[in-house]
Formats: C-alpha cells, sequence, structure tokens
C-alpha cells in the first residue's frame, strides 16, 4: 500500500538539519572517551586543546573540499562520481578502498564500545554475546534508509548533548586551570605533533561526500555540513579543557577511558545516581551506534552502488564481515593500535584524496561543465 | 608482518559465530518477508465494497418485480415470510380497493404513530394515482422505489418499511429503520473532569449527527462506504473539505475501498484492514469516543473513519506525540496543559522501562546506584528464592492477570477485587517471601503509570513493550535495556501512519509542530496547522 508521493517526502532525501546531525553523530563518537588520552600522548604537554582546535579547522577545510566536489556531481554519491572523474576501473579501486575503510572503522566502534562495555557493566560476558546483538539492531536500521537513520540519530543526539553538557558542567568543580598551564611552554612542536592522533576523531567527516547526494535542498549543504562538523569540534573541544584541566595531563595518558574516569572521580550526593559516569556511558553507548550505523550504511550503499548489486542484499553480506573484524584486535592495546592506522589512512584516503579528485575534475571538466547526465 | 597477520586470523569458532550472525537475520527476514506478503494477498482487490449514497445502492435487479401483486407478494414471502419478525399486513387502498401490502420488521419502526397514518393514508387514498404521486403525498421525510426485489427484501429486513400495491412494477420503501439505540452518555474509556460529556454511541447517523453539532462549517464532508461481504455495514469517512490533504484523502479512500471482510463488528477490525504495518506493536489509527477530540484532529487536517454499530471513531494518520495527549491539555490554562503532557510522557517511560531498570540495576550493576539505597534493596531481597528476572515477572504477570480480570467484573465487585488483589496479595507476596517490598513500589508505580496513558490501546501497547524490555534487562542488563531502547526508536522511526511518519515532530524536526507536544503553548500561539499533515491551508486564522 503505497502513499502517493506528494503527500510522503521522497523517502531518500533527508533534510539540512539531518544531514547536520547526521555528520554530526558520525564524528561524535569512541573520541569523547579516548580523546584526552590518545592525543595527550603524542602532545605531552597541556596544549592538545590546540590540537583538536587546529584539526578541527583543519577537518573543516577538508569538509568545504568535499562538500565543492561532491556539490560538482549533483544527486551523485562519491562512488558514482569517482568513477567519471579517473575512469572506472581506477575509480572502482579507490571506492574499494574507502568501503574497506569504512567497515573496519565500524568494526573498531563497535569494538570499542565492547570494551568499554565489558569493563564497566559486563564484566565476564563473552564479547560476541555483546557485538552480535548491536551489529543486528544496526542492520536493522540501516535496511531503512538514509531516512530512518537521520531519524534515530535525531533521536539520540539531543540526549548526548543535554548528559555530555550535564557532566562538564557538573565536573566543573574538578577543574583547575593550572592542569592547562602553561600554554605552548615547549614551542608549537608538540601541537603539530598532536594533530596526528586529532585526525582519527575527526575520521567520519568522509560521509560528507555522500551526505550531500542526498539532500533535500543541496543549497544549503554549505550550512548544514559546517555546523554538522562544528557541534564535534566544540564538543572535542570542551571534552579535552574539561578531562585534562580535570585531571592533569599525567593522569590522562595513564588512564584508558580518562572521560569515564573524571566522571566518576566526583560523587553527586543525594542524586539518584551518585556518579554520572552511568549516564554519560548510556549516551556513549547510543552515540556508539549511531557511528557504526552511519559507517555501515556508507559501506552498504558503496558496495550497492560501486557493483551495482540490492542494497539489502550487501546488508546482509556485511554483516559477518563487520562482525570478523570486530573480532581481529586481540586485546584493548591493538584496538587502539588499529584507531591509530584508521586515523593514519583517513589522512592518506580523505585529506589527500578529495584533493586530488577535485584537481582533475577541475582539469577534466574545466570547471564550467557541471556534470555528465547519467 | 605475514606471521602478524597470520596471527591475527581468527579462530574457526570466530567464523562460526560469524556464520551464525549472518543466519539469523536473514531467517528473521525472511520470515518478515513471507509475513508481510501474506498482509499484500489479504488485501486484494477493491471488491465487496462499493461506495454508495444514503439513497440505496447502484446494483443492478437481478429479480425485477412483475406488475402482478399475487406474484410478487408470493417472492417477498418466499424470501423473508418465514422470519417470525416480518409482518405483513394487507390493505384493500383506496375507494377501488386496489390491493397493497405494508411489510416490516417488528421493532425497527418504533412510530406506531407513523404506521397508523401510512395506513389511514392508504386506506383513503384515490385510486390511479401512480407510486410516485403517492411518494409524494407519504406523511415521512424519507422514501424511494425500487424494482430490485432483492434490494427490497433486504431493505425491509435491515428496517424499512416497505409497502407493495397492486399493478405496479416497483416497490416503495418508507423511512428508514429506527430501532432500539442507547442514550448518549460520557464516553467511558476516555472520561474527562473538564470538557464535554458527550460521547458516541453505536448509531452512525447519531455520531456523524453529533460531528456536525460541535459548530456550524460548510467544509464538514461525509462520505458513505458499504463493507462487509455476508453482513453489510455503513462507514463513513469524515473531513474538513479545505484543509485535508487531497492526497491522503485519495490514500484512506484507496485503502477503504480495498477492504475484503465478511463482516466489520467494530472499528478495530476496520483499522487493522487499513493499516500500514500489521506486524508493529504501535497502533497506526486512534481510535476515540469523543467528538471533539474528532474535531480537534480533523481541524489538523485529519480524516476520521466511523462505522455503525460502534462508539470508537478512527483518526488516521496518527503520530507517537497523539497517543499522549488528551484534550484536557487544551481546556485547561497551559501551564497545567504543559505540565499534565510532561507527566504523561514520563509515565510511558516509566510504565515501559522501570521493571527492565529494576532488574538491570539489581541483577547486573548494583555499584550503579546510590550504596546505601543498594544495600536497602539487597537487604529486603534477601529472603527471595527467584532471580530478578523471575521476581519481577510473578509480580508483573499476576498485576496483568488482576487488571484483565477487573475489567470483566460487575461494577460492585471491581474495586473489592483491587483491594484484594493489590492489597492482600502484594502484601503476602512480600510477607511470603516471594518478591521483595521494594519490587512490588516499583511494579505498583509501573501500573499506575500505564493507566495515566489516555489512550487505552496505547497503554495495551506499552504494556505489550515492558515485558520484551524485562526480557532485554534479564539477559543483558543496562546494555540490553539500550538495546531495547534503539531497537524501539529504529522500528518508530521506520513505522509510518499513512505515509506520515510516527515520530513526527520529533524527527524530522519540525519546529513549528513542537508547540504542541511537550509543550502545550498557549493557544495564541498555535496558530498554524501542524506542518506534518500539509494541510491545503496551513494559518488557523
Amino acid at each position: 500500500m503505497s502513499v502517493s508521493r506528494s503527500f510522503v517526502e521522497p523517502n531518500d532525501k533527508i533534510t539540512s538539519s539531518q544531514a547536520a546531525i547526521v555528520l554530526n553523530n558520525t564524528m561524535l563518537g569512541a573520541g569523547i572517551l579516548t580523546l584526552p588520552r590518545s592525543v595527550s600522548e603524542s602532545v605531552k604537554t597541556p596544549d592538545s586543546w590546540i590540537s583538536v582546535l587546529v584539526g578541527g579547522i583543519i577537518v573543516m577545510l577538508v569538509v568545504v573540499i568535499m562538500l565543492k566536489l561532491s556539490l560538482r556531481f549533483p544527486g551523485k554519491t562519491v562512488f558514482q562520481y569517482t568513477q567519471t572523474i579517473i575512469g572506472r576501473y581506477p575509480g572502482m579501486v579507490w571506492c574499494l578502498m574507502l568501503i574497506l575503510y569504512y567497515v573496519v572503522i565500524a568494526g573498531f566502534e563497535i569494538r570499542a564500545m565492547a570494551e568499554v562495555t565489558l569493563f564497566y557493566l559486563l564484566e565476564g560476558t563473552p564479547i560476541w554475546a555483546i557485538t552480535i546483538p548491536f551489529i543486528w539492531l544496526g542492520a536493522y536500521l540501516v535496511l531503512g534508509g538514509i531516512n530512518s537513520i537521520a531519524r534515530v540519530f535525531q533521536i539520540v543526539f539531543p540526549i548526548s548533548l543535554f548528559i555530555l553538557i550535564v557532566s562538564y558542567l557538573l565536573s566543573l568543580r574538578l577543574f583547575q586551570i593550572d592542569n592547562l598551564r602553561p600554554v605552548l611552554g615547549d614551542g608549537i612542536y608538540p601541537v603539530i605533533q598532536g594533530l596526528k592522533s586529532t585526525v582519527l576523531v575527526y575520521s567520519g567527516c568522509e560521509v560528507v561526500m555522500t551526505l550531500v547526494a542526498q539532500l533535500e535542498h543541496p543549497k544549503q549543504a554549505l550550512k548544514a555540513m559546517l555546523t554538522g562538523i562544528s557541534i564535534p569540534v566544540g564538543l572535542y573541544f570542551i571534552t579535552i579543557i574539561m578531562v585534562i584541566g580535570g585531571l592533569s595531563v599525567d593522569s590522562a595518558v595513564t588512564s584508558t577511558w580518562p572521560t569515564i574516569d573524571l566522571v566518576r572521580s566526583f560523587e553527586i550526593t543525594g542524586f539518584l545516581f551518585e556518579r554520572f559516569e552511568f549516564p554519560l556511558l548510556v549516551i556513549w553507548l547510543m552515540q556508539m551506534f549511531c557511528n557504526y550505523c552511519s559507517f555501515f550504511y556508507n559501506s552498504s550503499l558503496g558496495l550497492s552502488q560501486v557493483f551495482n548489486l540490492s542494497y539489502k542484499g550487501v546488508i546482509f553480506a556485511l554483516v559477518p564481515v563487520i562482525f570478523i573484524v570486530t573480532m581481529i584486535p586481540k586485546n584493548i592495546n591493538e584496538v587502539f593500535e588499529l584507531g591509530d592506522s584508521i586515523g593514519y589512512s583517513s589522512i592518506l584516503l580523505f585529506l589527500l584524496f578529495p584533493v586530488t579528485l577535485s584537481l582533475i575534475a577541475l582539469m577534466r571538466f574545466k570547471g564550467g561543465i557541471q556534470y555528465e547526465k547519467p | 608482518m605475514l606471521s602478524s597477520i597470520k596471527s591475527h586470523i581468527p579462530g574457526w569458532e570466530v567464523f562460526f559465530q560469524a556464520l551464525l550472525t549472518l543466519a539469523v537475520p536473514i531467517v528473521i527476514y525472511r520470515i518478515y518477508a513471507a509475513l508481510n506478503t501474506l498482509a499484500k494477498d489479504k488485501s486484494g482487490s477493491a471488491e465487496g465494497v462499493s461506495q454508495t449514497t444514503y439513497s440505496g445502492t447502484e446494483e443492478l435487479p437481478d429479480h425485477p418485480f412483475s406488475r402482478d401483486y399475487d406474484n410478487n407478494m408470493n417472492r417477498v414471502r418466499e424470501a423473508i415470510g418465514a422470519n417470525s419478525d416480518v409482518i405483513i399486513r394487507e390493505l384493500a387502498v383506496g375507494d377501488s380497493e386496489v390491493r397493497a401490502a405494508l411489510v416490516f420488521v417488528k421493532g425497527m419502526q418504533e412510530d406506531q404513530l407513523l404506521k397508523i397514518q401510512i395506513m389511514q393514508m392508504l386506506l383513503e387514498a384515490p385510486f390511479g394515482q401512480s407510486i410516485s404521486n403517492l411518494i409524494d403525498r407519504i406523511p415521512t421525510n424519507s422514501a424511494h422505489t425500487t424494482s430490485s426485489m432483492d434490494e427490497f427484501t433486504q431493505s425491509i429486513l435491515f428496517g424499512y418499511m416497505a409497502l407493495i400495491i397492486d399493478g405496479h412494477s416497483e416497490g416503495l420503501l418508507i423511512n428508514p429503520p429506527c430501532g432500539p439505540s442507547r442514550d448518549i452518555t460520557e464516553p467511558l474509556s476516555e472520561s474527562l473532569l473538564r470538557g464535554s460529556r458527550v460521547g458516541f454511541t453505536e448509531e452512525l447517523n447519531m455520531n456523524t449527527a453529533m460531528i456536525r453539532k460541535q459548530g456550524l462549517t460548510g467544509n464538514l464532508q461525509i462520505r458513505s462506504y458499504r463493507v462487509g461481504d455476508t453482513i453489510q455495514k455503513e462507514l463513513a469517512i469524515v473531513y474538513l473539505n479545505d484543509i485535508v490533504n487531497p492526497d491522503l484523502l485519495k490514500e484512506v479512500h484507496a485503502r477503504i475501498e480495498s477492504i475484503k471482510i465478511d463482516f466489520a463488528a467494530e472499528s478495530g477490525s476496520i483499522e487493522q484492514l487499513i493499516e500500514d504495518n500489521y506486524l508493529s506493536p504501535f497502533q497506526q489509527a486512534q481510535n476515540t469516543e469523543r467528538p471533539d477530540r474528532v474535531i480537534a484532529a480533523l481541524l489538523e487536517g485529519k480524516i476520521a473513519i466511523l462505522l455503525d454499530g460502534t462508539p470508537f471513531a478512527l483518526i488516521v494518520p496518527v503520530t507517537f506525540s497523539m497517543l499522549l495527549q488528551s484534550p484536557e491539555d487544551y481546556f485547561e490554562r497551559w501551564l497545567p496543559g504543559t505540565l499534565l503532557r510532561m507527566l504523561r510522557f514520563l509515565a510511558a517511560f516509566i510504565a515501559v522501562m522501570a521493571p527492565s531498570l529494576y532488574i538491570s540495576f539489581i541483577s547486573f550493576h548494583p555499584g550503579l546506584i546510590p550504596t546505601e539505597l543498594a544495600l536497602t534493596i539487597i537487604e529486603t531481597r534477601q529472603g527471595v528464592p527467584f532471580p530478578a528476572l523471575i521476581e519481577v515477572m510473578i509480580l508483573e504477570i499476576s498485576i496483568e492477570i488482576l487488571r484483565e480480570a477487573g475489567i470483566r467484573l460487575p461494577k460492585p465487585i471491581g474495586p473489592a477485587m483491587g483491594i484484594v488483589g493489590g492489597l492482600v496479595i502484594g502484601e503476602a507476596a512480600v510477607q511470603a517471601g516471594i518478591v521483595s517490598p521494594f519490587l512490588v513500589i516499583v511494579v505498583a508505580v509501573t501500573a499506575i503509570s500505564s493507566f495515566s496513558i489516555p489512550v487505552y490501546s496505547a497503554g495495551i501497547t506499552l504494556r505489550m513493550l515492558r515485558f520484551v524490555a524485562m526480557l532485554f534487562a534479564a539477559i543483558l542488563g543496562m546494555y540490553g535495556t539500550i538495546l531495547f531502547f534503539l531497537l524501539v526508536c529504529c522500528h518508530l522511526s521506520k513505522l509510518k501512519s499513512f505515509g506520515v511518519p510516527y515520530l513526527t515532530p520529533i524527527t524530522p524536526y519540525r519546529l513549528s509542530d513542537w508547540k504542541d507536544f511537550f509543550v502545550r503553548m498557549p493557544i495564541f500561539l498555535m496558530n498554524r496547522r501542524p506542518k506534518l499533515m500539509k494541510t491545503k491551508q496551513n494559518k488557523r486564522r
């Protein structure tokens, strides 16, 4: 029983605000808990917040490049226009790398989620019991297409934002400005060192190249995407300020999940939960779900578009693949190593890739020609 | 390098698990798809329903009337004469004593005076007039002729008074039935403290009249259908002509025309035949007994479906927020209205989640609640021999049974039952050490919360989901509860009711519709119709 088109909104288009939230929820994930440690490890001075900010600005620039590139091919995702720009087979290889990257990152997110759950909530539970239902649930959501995904993100995000802000406000009582001093005490070099690690938390911005194609009003794309990216930049910035300010660099480096440790280290007496780590964990789990679904969606969309496969079939086929990726790291240190290598490949794939593509597109289509009609 | 890759290839258990991970969703998906195709077959082509006007059907007369009175009478007797409640009164009309017969069913025509008047008129009528002349002179507000014997006899059984006159090849149907009907009473399932006390009755004409009586407008349209293959019933859709979206109207028309059912006993069966997704636990049409609720929905561009024989009207499309709204929100001032509405959202959350939160805190994460509270709870649970899930199940199921029993019991016994069930059994169960007193509080709060849902059938949905949530919590604790929440979100975000996303206005964000969501803004600010309905006329004034 299908409803006539004009009453329902077109099924595979999303509004600008939805796109902003999808982008935001794709990036705001594991980083909330790990960012302070991973950045501090490479910066080693309290200047990590500068790295996060600078990294954020760089990523914004990259997003703008990706956006401009995608806007040259209206209604087409990166998987479709890459082949137009650099030819069929090289394009396919690029797309496959991208898809592989998405699948690995999805697996990484699930694994990180499972590790936190195992550590804080379900000690002694076999890890497959945690990951498998999560993967299934994601498959159920992704089957509904971008619209359902965007809707779930819209439910989850306000809750996450609220809890995050409340827990940071509460942790203000531990905040000591001295922990953030001295600013640039060792010069600019540590900040540049830290940029590498900040890239990982921003990996995920690549979905811009598929999101733009699904926008209802592509004219508002720039505003939507910049909003979408500034929210996680802002939140990560606040996170690192609060955690370093509350815990100091030394303890941030030694703890596995510094943000949880920060929230665990104070008690609110006379409240239902004395420690705020519980709500923080809840929203973080939901946020990880969004993260994973976004990558899952992008990889299945990519596979189905590159090889002309059925979207549903691809989703089912990817379910065991993601599960196996999840199980590959042997312990938590390998999980973090995997995360780092994702960050590096992210630099390779997504800082250089869109720039190259844009250049080639500029040369081949002389900027004036919009796009070839399919 | 190679060896490091080799060492990272997971063992065979992982591949086996991966296989399972693949197989289970495929099987579930297949079952789901199969169940869905079942639904498609069920609602096949548009037969069995014909749109009619109030005056009658357009069916071809397969057994036409003959001019011969005896022949006609024999056929009427043959068709329906065996029924003990059919009365055939033969008389001689007018001066020339033309033979005629008045046929009607006992109890369907209350007005004795009318019968006498008609007979008197017939007896005194001058002969030689055509039947249409007779119709003009009959002192009732409705009469029409038919030349189909089948329609004639059916109409008699449905309650029309019928007249056959010698020498005329048409039968006369006088006065539509007005059988026994119930008085207008306060709606039982949606009672309010403030607001009109009028509820629908079982009589369709009375119900449409009640909607018309809400106020003066030329826009209120009522279209009538007949549904049912074996026993036909009248069904009316009601909408405001210059507000409703024409596409929505078309969709509702199409869905009603495709209804195939033996007999539509209640609007509930209509609801199940026109809904989008029959596998969803959430209702996709709102039912109400209140005319004021119907008119308010119509003003928002929705469509109401009324069925003869039931006081429950359906409103489509429905969104999740509508299920937690009560007309009273608008009748009280906006601050209490808002607070009550938020309270209801909270109650809905408690009604679904409280027992599963209890289970996950008690049996998985006692460390997450304040230590003293945890200690108290554990202390009271010491004598309880069951795990938390069984403990909660025992109490929840007995509460559900109590509630079910309470509905069946006659009114004087009901409260007594509540006391016996709730107080005595609860207290005794604690004394006997089957459940902990803390749990009794949780279950009681849950039960009371689910009573505060203004739409009864939405309450049932939440009760159902509560048990699913408990299972999730029992298996995976807090993590399971979060998964359950996400599952419900995923499902709701996919669900549509007549093309409207079920979760609007939460998502897609329509900020202007938020004025009437968690918060009930002052009435002068709610000056636009909901965007989600894409109404023809946007401004309320």
